[in-house]
């Protein structure tokens, strides 16, 4: 009785180490073998939980002086596997928690897309700054363009009112010409008529003396 | 066309219109419609210029123009003179600089005389062009250019006044007459403010008045910002203005390198170009005096 109390003893020490290396191993593991490790655990847990319940009817089919020790190993193999329990409990939460990450991160090399990501973005950063630095100097380049255009511009309205108030001035002193032409104009053929009256005068003047001459004779 | 061919004839027409005239001087060709002879050897002696044009002969068509333009002269028709002249100091830019304006000379005289400030001016300006290129006598061009600049402002054309103004800024400062340069810099400044077309290009006046000011003395340099600023409050915000702050700064820490710096970052932005990187460099040249390192 006690030899297979014994037995169950060491099958419960293997199983325990066991299971205590699978719950370790778990939530390090891929989703398929995690899976595996975890139904492994849950037979195990089984098997561990039977191997108690025999250790029990052993114990109790053990004479009562000796019942004492076995009683307190058997307690101490309880908590073992409570505690067991939990950890494998705790192992599968963090399980869950994996499988989380591993839905929002794609995969287990995480940390080089990261990079990846990263290294994007700056190179797009570099991209836009740079466009935005010609798109400046352009700007800056049309100011000065922009400049000159008007200084030009100026510069050919001064002309251009100069030029307006030159005509106007051209234009008067024509008027002014032509004014004083038509007054030559009128003094000529004033001048002309007083020739040809004064002409007219001596022509008579002497036709009368002619005149008078063969009269008087 | 026929170059030796148009220079002989052209030889031809000149000695033609020597004869002319040398006939005319005589008693009898004077009584006899002297002035006729006159006019019509000026008239080829223009042709014959024109023809040694053609044929490339630049000083010989810059003398038959002279030529015409003494007999004009003695013709009294001022204005034939004028232009004579003027064409042959065309002639003669390509061929002999120093003829060129004394024949550009003469004309402007007879414009003066006439009362025409506006093309005396033109042909000063161009008097100093070619001091500025090819007689290199930056001295002697500065003082067309200010002629030109005063029969502008006589004329009331201010804009070229200014054109004319700017130059001799230029100038004056590359020689180090930083004091003239500085006002002709204010005084242009101050005229463009107003004027809603030339008001854009203020900014840049300000600016090289207050580098002139910096080269002088520094403290100067920052009375006259903030005298602009106060006058031109759109000059605060401009790029410049930065740059001549972090210039100061520079200045006042007496580090060259912060100095190169902002130069650089100014320069990314906007080329800049000969004068002002001239001007530059003689500030920094002074910093690095003062420190006495070489950096």
């Amino acid at each position: 009785m006690s030899s297979d109390f014994e037995t169950y003893e060491q099958d419960f020490g293997t199983l325990t180490a066991e299971i205590t290396n699978k719950i370790g191993r778990i939530p390090k593991l891929a989703a398929e073998e995690k899976t595996q490790l975890v139904l492994n655990v849950d037979k195990q847990l089984e098997e561990v939980r039977e191997l108690l319940e025999q250790m029990d009817l052993e114990v109790r089919e053990i004479p009562i002086q000796s019942r004492g020790m076995f009683n307190s190993r058997l307690k101490s193999y309880k908590q073992e596997m409570e505690k067991l329990e939990k950890d494998f409990k705790r192992s599968r939460i963090a399980y869950s928690d994996e499988v989380r990450n591993e839905l929002l991160r794609e995969d287990g090399g995480s940390s080089e897309t990261q990079r990846a990501h990263l290294l994007d973005n700056t190179e797009s950063l570099e991209r836009s700054s740079r466009r935005l630095d010609a798109g400046y100097q352009i700007a800056v380049e049309t100011e000065q363009v922009g400049q000159e255009i008007l200084t030009n511009l100026a510069t050919d309205r001064e002309k251009i009112q100069r030029s307006r108030d030159r005509l106007r001035e051209t234009d008067a002193n024509l008027g002014k010409s032509s004014r004083i032409l038509t007054g030559m104009l009128r003094r000529i053929i004033q001048n002309r008529i007083l020739v040809f009256i004064l002409g007219a005068i001596i022509l008579l003047t002497i036709v009368l003396a002619l005149y008078f001459n063969l009269r008087g004779h | 066309m026929d170059n030796s061919g148009k220079e002989k004839e052209a030889i031809q027409l000149m000695a033609e219109a020597d004869k002319k005239v040398k006939s005319s001087g005589s008693f009898l060709g004077g009584m006899f419609g002297g002035n006729n002879k006159v006019e019509e050897a000026c008239e080829m002696y223009a042709r014959a210029a024109n023809m040694f044009k053609m044929a490339k002969n630049w000083s010989a068509s810059g003398n038959a123009f002279c030529q015409a333009a003494r007999l004009h002269m003695q013709l009294q028709n001022k204005h034939d003179s004028a232009t004579s002249y003027v064409d042959a100091g065309n002639a003669f830019k390509k061929a002999d600089p120093h003829e060129a304006i004394k024949c550009l000379n003469a004309a402007i005289d007879i414009y003066t005389d006439m009362g025409r400030f506006t093309i005396a001016a033109k042909h000063h300006i161009t008097i100093a062009e070619v001091y500025e290129s090819e007689l290199v006598d930056i001295e002697k061009a500065i003082a067309h250019y200010e002629q030109a600049a005063d029969y502008y402002k006589g004329e009331e054309s201010n804009s070229s006044a200014n054109k004319c103004l700017l130059k001799v800024a230029t100038y004056s400062a590359q020689l180090e007459q930083y004091q003239k340069a500085i006002e002709i810099y204010e005084q242009v400044g101050t005229n463009t403010m107003d004027n809603p077309l030339l008001k854009y290009s203020a900014k840049e006046y300000f600016f090289k008045a207050s580098l002139c000011h910096f080269i002088v003395d520094e403290l100067n340099a920052k009375l006259a910002i903030g005298k602009y600023e106060e006058m031109f409050p759109a000059y605060s915000d401009s790029r410049e203005c930065k740059l001549l702050k972090k210039l100061l700064e520079a200045y006042e820490e007496q580090n060259a390198e912060a100095f190169t710096e902002a130069v650089k970052e100014f320069d990314s932005i906007s080329r800049l170009d000969q004068w002002l990187t001239t001007m530059l460099l003689r500030i920094k040249k002074t910093i690095q005096g003062d420190e006495g390192d070489l950096k």
